[in-house]
């Protein structure tokens, strides 16, 4: 295990302390454990997401990459007999100390998940819905944002004269991208990913993609994605995660090309079985 | 590599690439031996043959090219498989360049038997060298089918020593042009011939480079050998 | 080639076991039509001679009064009053615990044992109920009313909408209630706002069930709300009601009273028939 961290964080100095990483660390993972139960479902995990990058966790089904991401905004927290230990750093913060708000918490960390979830209401109450939960919005302003956000999610023009029916009524495509459009109207800083686009076709894959790729001048993203392609195309670094450890982390391009770890390559190259 | 992928077809795909690489490695590897025994022979029906054979390895080198396409387009390869793609399109365009100098070598050859005066040239300090080529042009299929770091890096130094024999070489055949004018056109004959020599080693240079590729995923093209060897070790 | 007969043959017979076995079912199923049909029949038929604008006008007569005097007003009134009263009891407090079950801890102890007994006060028999609320109510405010008769039916009421209300909301994907939690939402807030409103058609659809399930029963009545030949206002003594009074009217020898109870037997057929057409309706809309 501790060789195994070696190779994260080059030259890591004191272990709990901020290292020096060659980029601005959004978020910190330090010894991270994490149960179901009894059973260990991460390993002592250590690690730190570049700010303003996408990051991407790469790895076979069970091997604890969904189960990382839902770390960073305390998703586990609604099962109680899930428990995680060690810490999670956002800007020098403890995620998971009990002296945080969770729902400030998920306010500067959103959230998108596999299958899209639009909420049984209008496309607008869907995207206005988090705003209201922190923020008393005028109406003007409230359309605003609503607006904004639906821009951002590229599905503004295929939505804005029907703003009022129901976010069930939109393909599978345009609904992820009112769920991505919903996440970002609170205006987190992080976005987390969660195969948002397993349940896509490919057309739609490549505009949530092309999305990715425009939000890392604004967000810090992570992507949990089975798809390694994907992981190649839209990350900067990637995370390779097997059995609960991390087993190597890099730059995607590095981790494409040439991984350190024998493992790694084997996964990469479909070697793994 | 001798792992195999959860997909036994793409398992065969690249076995398919590699052993068409090696066939048309065999083919260049018999045109340099060939020109090197129609230049030691003047013998103008090895020199045809060599130039035949040049037809077949061009052949080869866009065959195995659509078949690195093919694998590339469906299976969209990572991290070792890839290096060992993009080696393989690398390593199959420098065969077809020293099948290229074969070819030249063999149409100088045929210009100096028609000439018939170059008997007395010293054509056999030509013959080490050339030997010294086509046994690297081996030497690196080999390392390739092997994946053989070791070699990869014997093969580089001793690429040096052509070098200093080509030198060496020239040297010579100025003394000779000096000496009688009379020379000079089957001299740079030769001289062109030794600059192919020196080029298809360069070309063996080449390959175990792109060995070295494959296996660390680093690009030694255009470094030091000490360089190289702290890469390899 | 003898092959290819022996095949043939099997075939030939399996097409006939197919077809008998067709035509046994198809029998069945017109066994199980023919009495329906008949009761509809009947009572439509029945029903429809006695319709009238009295029916719904009038109260109830005084036994041997000519054909076609008096109508059931006051039984309508009191039994559209005692289902409303109860729906409005009932309901509110089925869809919360229906909530408690599906939404908080649905594994713990105390829902176990909630969904149990539940479960029981769904199959126990409506009489029970009537004769708890007997005792409950009836005896000790010393006289039957039309409370009475509303918490019975209530009593009803609950278990089908807890059950319909847990299970609608457990069909809820768990991903909707992550994305909801994923935005900061408290949880009240993901249970109104999302959870209650994804599960809205189907709930109403289990309140509607439940309302068509009282506005029939005979039961729990007879011990509560009683019966009572004229409309009184407010609800505090017996209470005339469509299922007792179709009761008393129909097992009496005036011919008056049958006719009428005929009536009551059409209008309750009718109200039944539109509540589960209006429930088909919902919860197809939901499920689309």
């Amino acid at each position: 295990m501790t060789a195994r961290i070696g190779i994260l964080t080059p030259g890591a100095a004191a272990r709990d302390e901020p290292d020096a990483s060659p980029f601005p660390v959004k978020l910190s993972v330090r010894d991270l454990s994490f149960y179901y139960g009894k059973y260990r479902a991460l390993n002592n995990i250590r690690l730190d997401i570049p700010a303003k990058r996408v990051t991407a966790f790469i790895g076979p089904s069970g091997c604890g990459k969904s189960t990382l991401l839902r770390t960073f905004n305390r998703m586990f927290e609604l099962y109680p007999e899930q428990r995680a230990e060690g810490r999670v750093l956002l800007d020098g913060e403890d995620l998971l100390s009990s002296r945080q708000d969770v729902a400030l918490i998920r306010a500067r960390v959103g959230m998108v998940f596999q299958k899209p979830t639009p909420f049984p209401m209008s496309i607008f109450d869907n995207v206005a819905f988090g705003v209201k939960l922190f923020e008393a919005l005028s109406r003007v302003d409230m359309e605003e944002r609503v607006e904004w956000a639906l821009k951002k999610a590229a599905l503004w023009d295929e939505v804005k004269d029907k703003l009022q029916q129901s976010g069930a009524s939109l393909s599978g495509g345009q609904q992820q991208r009112l769920c991505i459009a919903r996440g970002i109207a609170i205006r987190p800083e992080i976005l987390l990913l969660d195969e948002p686009c397993s349940a896509l076709d490919p057309i739609s894959t490549a505009r949530i993609e092309e999305l990715i790729t425009e939000f890392k001048a604004d967000y810090t993203l992570v992507i949990v994605t089975h798809n390694m392609q994907q992981a190649a195309r839209v990350s900067d670094y990637t995370a390779y995660m097997y059995l609960g450890d991390l087993v190597e982390f890099g730059e995607t391009e590095q981790m494409f090309l040439k991984p350190a770890r024998r493992e790694t390559e084997d996964y990469i190259t479909g070697r793994f079985g | 590599m001798n792992e195999k992928h959860l997909s036994s077809q793409f398992d065969s795909d690249m076995n398919g690439v590699s052993s068409q690489l090696m066939e048309m490695g065999g083919l260049v590897e018999t045109q340099i031996q060939r020109v090197i025994t129609a230049l030691a022979n003047f013998s103008l029906s090895l020199v045809n043959d060599v130039i035949e054979t040049e037809g077949k390895v061009n052949a080869m080198e866009v065959a195995i090219d659509h078949a690195l396409t093919a694998v590339v387009a469906r299976r969209q390869p990572a991290a070792r498989d890839l290096r060992l793609l993009l080696a393989i399109s690398k390593i199959t365009t420098n065969l077809e360049r020293a099948g290229d100098e074969a070819d030249k070598i063999a149409r100088r050859v045929r210009s100096i038997v028609e000439g018939g005066d170059a008997r007395k040239m010293p054509i056999g300090d030509l013959r080490l060298a050339s030997d010294l080529a086509s046994g690297l042009i081996h030497r690196a299929l080999d390392a390739f089918a092997r994946l053989d770091l070791d070699a990869a890096v014997s093969i580089l130094k001793e690429d040096d020593l052509i070098d200093q024999e080509f030198k060496g070489f020239t040297r010579k055949l100025i003394t000779y042009m000096m000496e009688d004018p009379r020379t000079i056109s089957s001299s740079l004959d030769l001289l062109f011939i030794a600059k192919a020599i020196e080029r298809i080693g360069d070309h063996a240079k080449n390959i175990a480079e792109f060995i070295i590729y494959i296996v660390k995923g680093t690009d030694v093209r255009h470094s030091s050998l000490l360089h190289i060897e702290s890469v390899v070790h | 080639m003898r092959n290819d007969a022996a095949r043939m043959a099997r075939f030939v017979r399996r097409k006939r076991v197919n077809q008998a076995a067709l035509a046994l079912a198809f029998a069945a199923m017109l066994f199980g039509m023919f009495w329906l049909a008949w009761i509809l029949w009947e009572t439509l038929r029945l029903g429809f001679e006695s319709l009238s604008l009295a029916l719904l006008t009038q109260d109830t007569p005084p036994p041997n009064e000519p054909p076609g005097v008096g109508g059931l007003a006051n039984a309508i009134r009191g039994s559209l009053v005692m289902v409303a009263l109860a729906t409005l009891i009932g309901a509110p407090i089925g869809i919360l615990s229906g909530v408690y079950l599906a939404e908080y801890n649905p594994r713990g102890a105390l829902a176990v044992t909630i969904r149990f007994v539940n479960d029981l006060l769904l199959s126990a028999p409506s009489i029970i109920i009537g004769l708890f609320v007997y005792t409950a109510m009836v005896v000790r405010m010393r006289a039957f009313s039309g409370w009475a008769g509303a918490v019975a039916l209530s009593l009803i009421v609950i278990p089908v909408v807890v059950r319909t209300t847990e299970n609608m909301l457990a069909l809820i994907p768990s991903g909707l209630r992550e994305a909801a939690y994923a935005l900061g939402a408290p949880k009240w807030k993901v249970i109104v706002g999302i959870t209650l409103a994804a599960a809205r058609a189907g709930i109403v659809t289990g309140v509607l069930l439940a309302v068509a399930r009282i506005s029939g029963e005979t039961a729990p009545l007879l011990f509560t709300a009683l019966n009572n030949q004229f409309w009184t206002d407010g609800l505090s003594g017996p209470t005339a009601n469509l299922p007792v009074t179709i009761l008393q009217f129909a097992m009496s020898p005036y011919e008056n009273w049958q006719r009428l109870a005929w009536g009551g037997v059409f209008l309750i057929t009718l109200i039944v028939l539109g509540l589960n057409v209006l429930a088909r309706i919902l919860s197809r809309g939901a499920s689309s």
